[in-house]
């Protein structure tokens, strides 16, 4: 075996015989610790370079493996005396990565003093300045950092994310657009667009995330903000296509899978729906929201109870979501337990009290536990609160209708009808059908009575033979006049209206999103009947409550 | 690091077939054969678990060296990481050359140099700041990169103290200032090293020392890469490109060993993907460290930024068109070579290396991705068409042709094991990818609870007394709300709380007790909540402690404190003495405190004070 330095010196003329006998030195050893005498009797040694293991260093970093990386770190400080600003980096990077922020700090301001001209260590001081949220020092660390090379993506994007979080929001923009004109990262994209839903610039945001789409066709995140916010903006086609192009690329993206199912609910495809909430429950099992979509498509297939115990999960799981308790109330007034559905819908209105449909659920509610004065109260303030709403209106025209009220009640009927009359509100089949039958039941003005005794009968006869068949306005009625008849007014409490009072003494928590468009709830009479449109609602529900995370 | 074990008996045991047979010799190879399933495509050839190698993918070259087709495995060797640098060639499965290597290898690739006949290529190891070249695997030349200019002040400075003009402090302060002024990599190493030094003595022995030696100042290289000269045959005569730690590019001319020519990128070169011939028009990709991949072209010097990345680059790879790069951040992204961003793939594990797969028998590129959770996954386009599961972290992966097999992986492993797999000539990759379809979690079934008997019971229970239920509820809630409201209030009348609600008098009063008895320390904690407003301090003044307190029990002292004006939001503290006077049984009582007005019998503030249970005096 020939070793190098033999044969190169026969080689190569330059080459000396630097190390003719004495074999390579270990650097740490070469000339603070080496036996002076033998050095002086021979040649000075050779001088490694500070830099000579920098690119060993860098590649076990890129593997991540830290360990090694520090070791070797270590033994390269000791052999500069700490004057190797490369190691120095690398190690503070690794900190940063292990959380320690502020060591890190520390080590990159080390590197700043070994080389006060170099604009990386700048950022990265400013970066760990952002991460401590020391915001206004890292825009001034940024500035340093332009004075000292290019103004860059980078420094223009973190600048931009310093003033978002100082709430400069216009500045913040600035910077973004800067960057984007730098450089086109996806990062960008995502935060401006985040920024515009802060301003509540939709379409600002739209066109933005539009923009980064076109530049990174496969990236999800991108595609699924931007289905999100169509399906905000109740583009419903271009919504499920920018999702299900999300969910082609990244089939585990349960944000897609969520948005893209509430969707397929909409339509009554509740099995896909089912399918797809699969996937997703295995990769967040704790998410409120997809419990509460699960739950809405078991509704939909009739299946009460399993609905039940997946909204109590998701009631477990975020207490405070009203939505949840919506429908806990809807599915309990379904259930015919009326007294739990009562409770959920008080709690509900606890928490957002400026939902006419929560109100109209009470109302129904109070209506079955033999109230109909605290019950009429509730629908009024539905009333007041939303107006257009055709379930509500359906609702208390039943209502009004069974307490003999029929004069108001032909002039909500009125008002239902105007309603439908209005293509731009969409009024389901099952609606109209009941609100013809009161319609024909009020014209007949006195002999309701009798009649409604034939039609009862009638029904009866028909529900026997088909076990579940179409709803009746009928079979509500008696239930209601029933129910009149057990629970006589002597019981009442004198003129209390329970919810409005916990209403009063608890302030809904600001931080439930603001519903977008008033969701028509279920009409209770139908729930009692096949409504193939039940869960439409709610998972419309759930991607308003969805698009939150694109607004954060 | 496993340690370098060059006993030959290991390496015999297992054989190497150039054919496709697999041999199972050996003990590991029958373990091996357990999970041979996994790697349907790929024959286990030869799998030494203590090779003892510590190299990198830029580190190992496949290449005929001796011109007889029989291609051998170079693995430039970085041993310890300090010690027994190697060079090693293997032909088969044993090691038949190892040269020492001064210092670390950056990489090694093996280059034709000349016309002569047989074609046998040089071997080029990048080490330090030099290239080793060596022809049939003897040494043969040794190039150093070009030093970079030294700073006029410096070498001035270290001129005068060879004569003498200049004594040992006055240099080492002359050099720190140029190191402030400049950074230290401006500077020789002789200088660096002569700054670190301590003592007086050893600066002097370090002036006499390198009195003789030139000043250099030397770069480091930091990866290597060939570019074909004038014609593109694969035996064809190759320049070599360096990138250096100065953030040059160096193209060096193989025959004449001169620098044809340079370039200067933003960043450290970190990898270099070189396409073309360097005489009619070529381009380069160089990933650096500042996360960049920078382009060059033979006809501008300017370096233009292709892609700017969030991560660090792991792997570059470049097919056909397309660049293809693996990060840090476990994603695997195609561009353009303009930068555009095809697609992206995020791995299951940390992405360690890649390699080319270049099948030229079936014509078609894959990359090879070596992963942290030891897989190999190989990509036809952003297709996974294969995985190979190797034994351990692969380190180092090189694909190409050894011995006389066409398709061979070598992989260093972590452990510093080798194994070499061979492509079944049966294997097909197809242009689509192995798993489509919905996740396997879409099979799952939902986790819902089942209707409990309970839940039925409870269900008809309130069906049917569903009014009664929610009357009784109302009914009881009222009645809390009504004997809290009016607790509330009995409190508010009689000021028991320890907060006052006179906006005249606002006050707040806590309490700690010290002590185990029968003494003990009460300390009361005031402080006046009022705003404190700059026009108006409200001063708090007349103020008055009380206590109450069974007198059989307890004695305090003093019994009442007059209190100082209390200035808006700062808490006063008092302490006062409490002593437990029932010796009989353990006495535990309550005192309570009253803050009160002269001039009103109402206390504004009350606190009740539970006192701990009092240790028995101790009679002596």
């Amino acid at each position: 075996m020939s070793t190098h330095s033999e044969t190169t010196s026969s080689g190569a003329g330059e080459v000396k015989a630097e190390s003719e006998s004495e074999h390579y030195q270990p650097p740490t050893l070469s000339v603070a610790a080496g036996p002076k005498r033998k050095i002086k009797a021979r040649k000075a040694a050779k001088l490694p370079s500070i830099e000579r293991r920098n690119w060993l260093i860098h590649s076990h970093f890129i593997r991540k493996e830290f360990d090694g990386c520090k070791s070797l770190i270590q033994e390269q400080l000791v052999e500069t005396n700490g004057q190797c600003e490369y190691a120095i980096y690398i190690q503070a990077l690794m900190l940063r990565s292990d959380g320690e922020i502020q060591q890190s700090l520390e080590l990159f301001q080390a590197c700043h003093q070994i080389n006060p001209k170099n604009p990386d260590n700048m950022k990265q001081i400013a970066k760990n300045l952002i991460l401590l949220g020391k915001h206004k020092s890292a825009i001034e660390c940024y500035n340093h950092a332009t004075d000292l090379g290019e103004r860059d993506w980078e420094i223009c994007h973190c600048l931009g994310v310093c003033y978002q979080f100082l709430k400069q929001l216009d500045q913040a923009e600035q910077c973004f657009l800067e960057a984007l004109s730098k450089g086109k990262h996806t990062v960008t994209y995502s935060v401006l667009a985040k920024l515009y839903l802060e301003q509540q610039e939709t379409k600002k945001a739209i066109d933005i995330l539009q923009k980064g789409v076109d530049f990174a066709p496969e990236n999800t995140d991108l595609l699924t903000s931007l289905g999100l916010l169509h399906l905000r903006n109740e583009s419903f086609h271009r919504a499920f296509e920018l999702l299900g192009q999300a969910l082609t690329y990244d089939p585990e993206n349960y944000k897609a899978i969520l948005a893209a199912g509430s969707l397929m609910q909409k339509h009554g495809d509740f099995d896909v729906a089912l399918t797809k909430y699969r996937v997703a429950a295995q990769r967040v099992p704790e998410s409120s929201s997809l419990w509460n979509n699960i739950a809405m498509c078991f509704f939909g297939k009739k299946k009460n109870v399993a609905a039940i115990s997946c909204l109590k999960r998701a009631n477990y799981l975020s207490p405070f979501d009203w939505r949840i308790l919506y429908n806990l109330s809807l599915l309990h007034l379904t259930m015919q337990q009326y007294a739990s559905a009562f409770q959920f819908a008080s709690t509900a209105i606890g928490l957002k009290s400026d939902h006419g449909p929560l109100y109209m659920l009470l109302a129904v509610g109070l209506a079955n536990l033999g109230q109909d004065d605290n019950a009429e109260q509730a629908y009024l303030k539905a009333m007041e609160l939303n107006s257009n709403d055709p379930h509500t209106l359906i609702n208390y025209c039943v209502f009004l209708h069974n307490r003999g009220n029929s004069q108001k009640a032909a002039n909500i009927l009125g008002n239902f009808h105007k309603l439908s009359d209005d293509k731009s509100v969409s009024v389901e089949k099952e609606l109209f059908e009941i609100s013809k039958r009161l319609s024909a039941v009020l014209n007949v003005g006195e002999k309701i009575v009798v009649e409604k005794e034939k039609v009862e009968k009638h029904r009866k006869k028909k529900a026997t033979k088909k076990t579940e068949s179409v709803s009746s306005l009928a079979e509500m009625e008696q239930q209601n006049h029933i129910e009149e008849q057990a629970a006589p007014s002597g019981n009442l409490k004198p003129k209390k209206l329970a919810p409005l009072g916990t209403l009063s003494s608890v302030s809904s928590p600001s931080t439930l999103p603001p519903l977008r468009s008033p969701m028509g709830p279920l009409n209770p009479s139908d729930l009692l009947s096949q409504m193939p449109a039940v869960p439409e609602h709610d998972p419309e529900r759930r991607s308003t409550k969805h698009k939150q995370p694109v607004a954060e | 690091m496993a340690a370098m074990e060059t006993t030959n008996g290991s390496r015999e045991k297992s054989d190497w077939t150039d054919l496709n047979a697999p041999c199972v010799s050996t003990e590991v190879e029958k373990m091996d054969l357990d999970k041979a399933d996994e790697n349907v495509n790929w024959l286990k050839a030869h799998f030494d678990p203590v090779a003892g190698v510590y190299s990198f993918s830029s580190c190992i070259a496949l290449a005929d060296l001796n011109g007889d087709g029989d291609h051998k495995l170079v693995i430039a060797d970085l041993g310890t990481g300090k010690y027994n640098m190697m060079i090693k060639v293997l032909k088969g499965t044993s090691v038949v050359q190892e040269n020492t290597l001064l210092d670390l290898p950056t990489g090694v690739v093996s280059v034709y140099m000349d016309m002569t006949e047989p074609r046998t290529p040089g071997l080029v190891v990048a080490s330090g700041s030099g290239l080793f070249v060596y022809k049939n695997m003897r040494p043969y030349y040794k190039y150093n990169v070009e030093a970079l200019t030294v700073l006029p002040e410096e070498q001035q400075l270290w001129d005068q103290s060879k004569v003498g003009n200049v004594d040992v402090a006055t240099l080492a302060d002359a050099l720190n200032s140029l190191k402030n002024e400049y950074s230290s990599s401006m500077l020789t190493s002789q200088t660096s090293h002569f700054l670190k030094l301590s003592s007086q003595e050893e600066a002097k022995q370090f002036v006499e020392d390198y009195k003789n030696v030139p000043l250099k100042r030397e770069t480091v290289i930091t990866c290597i890469t060939t570019m074909k000269k004038s014609m593109a045959e694969d035996d064809a005569i190759s320049c070599i490109v360096l990138g250096l730690e100065n953030k040059e590019i160096h193209i060096v001319d193989c025959e004449a060993y001169t620098v044809l020519h340079k370039f200067t990128v933003h960043g450290v070169p970190v990898i270099i993907n070189v396409s073309g011939l360097f005489d009619v028009d070529f381009r380069m990709f160089v990933a650096c460290r500042n996360g960049c991949v920078y382009t060059l072209k033979k006809d501008s010097d300017n370096a233009r930024v292709c892609l700017d990345l969030n991560s660090q680059v792991v792997g570059m790879e470049r097919i056909h068109k397309c660049l293809v790069v693996a990060m840090m951040d476990r994603t695997f992204t195609s561009f353009t070579t303009k930068g555009r961003q095809l697609w992206s793939l995020e791995m299951p594990a940390d992405i360690l290396c890649t390699t080319i797969m270049d099948h030229k028998a079936k014509g078609f590129k894959a990359v090879m991705v070596g992963l942290s959770n030891n897989e190999v996954h190989i990509y036809r386009d952003k297709n996974l068409v294969d995985t190979v599961k190797l034994n351990d972290r692969p380190q180092a992966l090189c694909f190409g042709r050894y011995g006389r097999e066409d398709s061979t992986l070598v992989a260093v492993l972590a452990s510093g094991a080798l194994q070499v797999l061979i492509l079944k000539r049966t294997a097909e990759y197809a242009d689509h990818s192995l798993h489509r379809g919905p996740p396997s979690s879409q099979y799952m079934k939902l986790n819902i609870p089942k209707k409990t008997q309970l839940f039925v019971d409870q269900t008809v229970r309130e069906r049917e007394n569903g009014i009664e239920m929610f009357q009784n509820f109302q009914n009881d809630l009222q009645m809390m709300r009504v004997n809290v409201a009016e607790m509330y209030l009995k409190g508010l009348q009689s000021s028991m709380t320890p907060l006052s609600d006179d906006p005249n008098v606002p006050l707040k009063l806590s309490a700690t007790v010290q002590g185990i008895g029968p003494m003990f320390q009460l300390i009361l904690t005031i402080e006046n909540t009022a705003l404190p407003s700059p026009s108006d301090a409200k001063l708090l003044t007349d103020l008055k402690v009380v206590f109450k307190y069974l007198d059989k029990v307890y004695t305090v002292s003093p019994g009442v404190l007059s209190l100082p004006a209390l200035v808006p939001d700062i808490p006063y503290k008092f302490s006062i003495q409490v002593e437990c006077i029932a010796s009989d049984q353990p006495a535990q009582d309550t005192i309570t405190a009253f803050i009160v007005k002269p001039d009103n019998t109402k206390p504004v503030v009350t606190a009740n004070i539970s006192m701990p249970a009092s240790e028995g005096v101790v009679v002596v």
